[in-house]
């Protein structure tokens, strides 16, 4: 790689929030690096430092609980929420969105948190977060903060993060398990692609909500939606919340009709 | 810094530059150049390997974090001189053209038959989605996943007219 950079594997959360304290621009937090690794190589990222978290005890760790709710460390890869058994029962819409990211070797290093900080609009994985209403917990050397994931998305690969914090777990609610749901993607092939759009649908029992990826500067969800709506107002109630631009992958006229079209094939499938 | 990395079962200290890539690691510091650079960018597969016992696009691992890790590449499949039964029916079935895809190839295989040892078709092109080859269409690289697995149905001989 062009750009020369230290790599610093911290052991403990405190050591790392340590070496990011003075929260210059310069330093980048490493987890499956399958983003940050690729930007670097293109000159996106130009970091001094790059600061693997993989080494501080607990960070791969998934752990659920009844009442609690369900919370995903930083290290947490989304092959490893395709394996957990507590996910696979008790969030599927979050396994149907793994499923549709990248391959089978990305999938091994790529993490859940990653895809979130990330912030690309064509995330495979905050559709699902955005329907389940999840919670980033967020930590620096000043104290601890909680950012709903809406709130988390500020623009085009922008989040609420500052650079001397860290996020240190994804927080599920323990009421939104059972909810059934399914993530459907739009590709130019059937295998590895980045989304043309994605669109997420779920059941969360008073109503439905459903999240978009790759229609809007950010990943969307609609409000609470009942599931009385017609197909028709389904799809209006989308068409409000996207902002489709046209690009490489395709117009934004297309772009906005195929949302139309997963939602109600998903609606279909899901709610009626 | 100096990193202590477990090569097809061989241990390797070498000092490294901390922006070095895994695969620019093995191919140039170590000469184990059967693994291959495609795109660089974790699209085609072809520097797939093994590290800490799943594939990884190796390209996108750095070697600092390899440190104290074991990884295994094409050139632990064959053993004593003898192809391993995946290489065997890669050669069998032409799965093998230019060969640039074939390491990686081979990686994502032994993975995919480690997952599903009777693996259905659907189940290879899943397990295969993040390996591309540009000269067969895929169709050979199957059936030999299919023979080894126990798959594989021969199909008849075309007639000529």
């Amino acid at each position: 790689m062009l750009v020369t950079f230290s790599y610093k594997a911290p052991q403990s959360r405190e050591q790392l929030l340590d070496m990011i304290a003075t929260g210059e621009s310069d330093s980048k937090l490493l987890a499956g690096g399958t983003d940050l690794l690729v930007n670097i190589r293109n000159g996106v990222y130009r970091p001094k430092m790059v600061v693997d978290l993989k080494k501080i005890p607990g960070v791969d760790a998934i752990t659920w609980d009844k009442k609690t709710g369900l919370k995903i460390g930083p290290a947490v890869t989304i092959n490893e929420i395709l394996t957990d058994a507590n996910i696979r029962q008790h969030y599927p819409l979050l396994c149907s969105c793994a499923r549709d990211l990248a391959s089978f070797q990305i999938r091994n290093r790529a993490t859940v948190v990653g895809n979130i900080v990330n912030a690309s609009p064509c995330s495979d994985m905050a559709p699902a977060l955005l329907c389940l209403d999840a919670t980033v917990l967020i930590e620096s050397k000043q104290g601890k903060r909680e950012v709903p994931i809406a709130e988390f998305f500020t623009g085009v690969k922008r989040t609420a993060l500052k650079p001397n914090e860290m996020v240190t777990s994804l927080h599920i609610p323990a009421d939104k398990a059972g909810v059934r749901g399914v993530y459907r993607k739009l590709k130019r092939i059937q295998g590895h692609d980045l989304g043309i759009v994605g669109v997420a649908v779920a059941n969360v029992g008073k109503g439905a909500r459903i999240g978009v990826s790759s229609s809007a500067p950010t990943p969307v969800v609609t409000p609470l939606l009942p599931l009385s709506l017609s197909l028709p107002e389904v799809i209006e109630a989308v068409n409000v919340i996207i902002h489709p631009i046209s690009d490489v992958r395709c117009s934004k006229e297309y772009r906005t009709f195929m949302v139309g079209e997963y939602t109600k094939r998903l609606w279909k499938e899901v709610i009626s | 810094m100096r990193i202590k990395v477990t090569v097809n079962n061989r241990i390797y200290e070498r000092d490294i530059e901390e922006n070095r890539t895994l695969l620019r690691f093995l191919r140039e510091d170590l000469g184990l150049t059967g693994t291959k650079e495609g795109c660089g960018a974790g699209e085609c597969g072809a520097c797939t390997v093994f590290f800490n016992g799943k594939t990884v696009n190796s390209c996108m691992v750095l070697a600092a974090e390899a440190d104290g890790g074991v990884v295994e590449t094409i050139e632990g499949e064959a053993s004593g001189g003898m192809l391993s039964v995946l290489q065997e029916a890669f050669e069998k079935h032409g799965a093998v053209q230019c060969g640039f895809c074939t390491a990686g190839m081979i990686m994502s295989a032994r993975e995919l038959i480690h997952q599903h040892p009777h693996p259905t078709r659907k189940e290879i092109l899943e397990g295969l989605e993040g390996n591309f080859c540009r000269c067969t269409g895929y169709e050979q690289i199957i059936e030999a996943i299919l023979d080894v697995t126990g798959g594989y149905e021969p199909k008849e001989e075309l007639s000529y007219v």
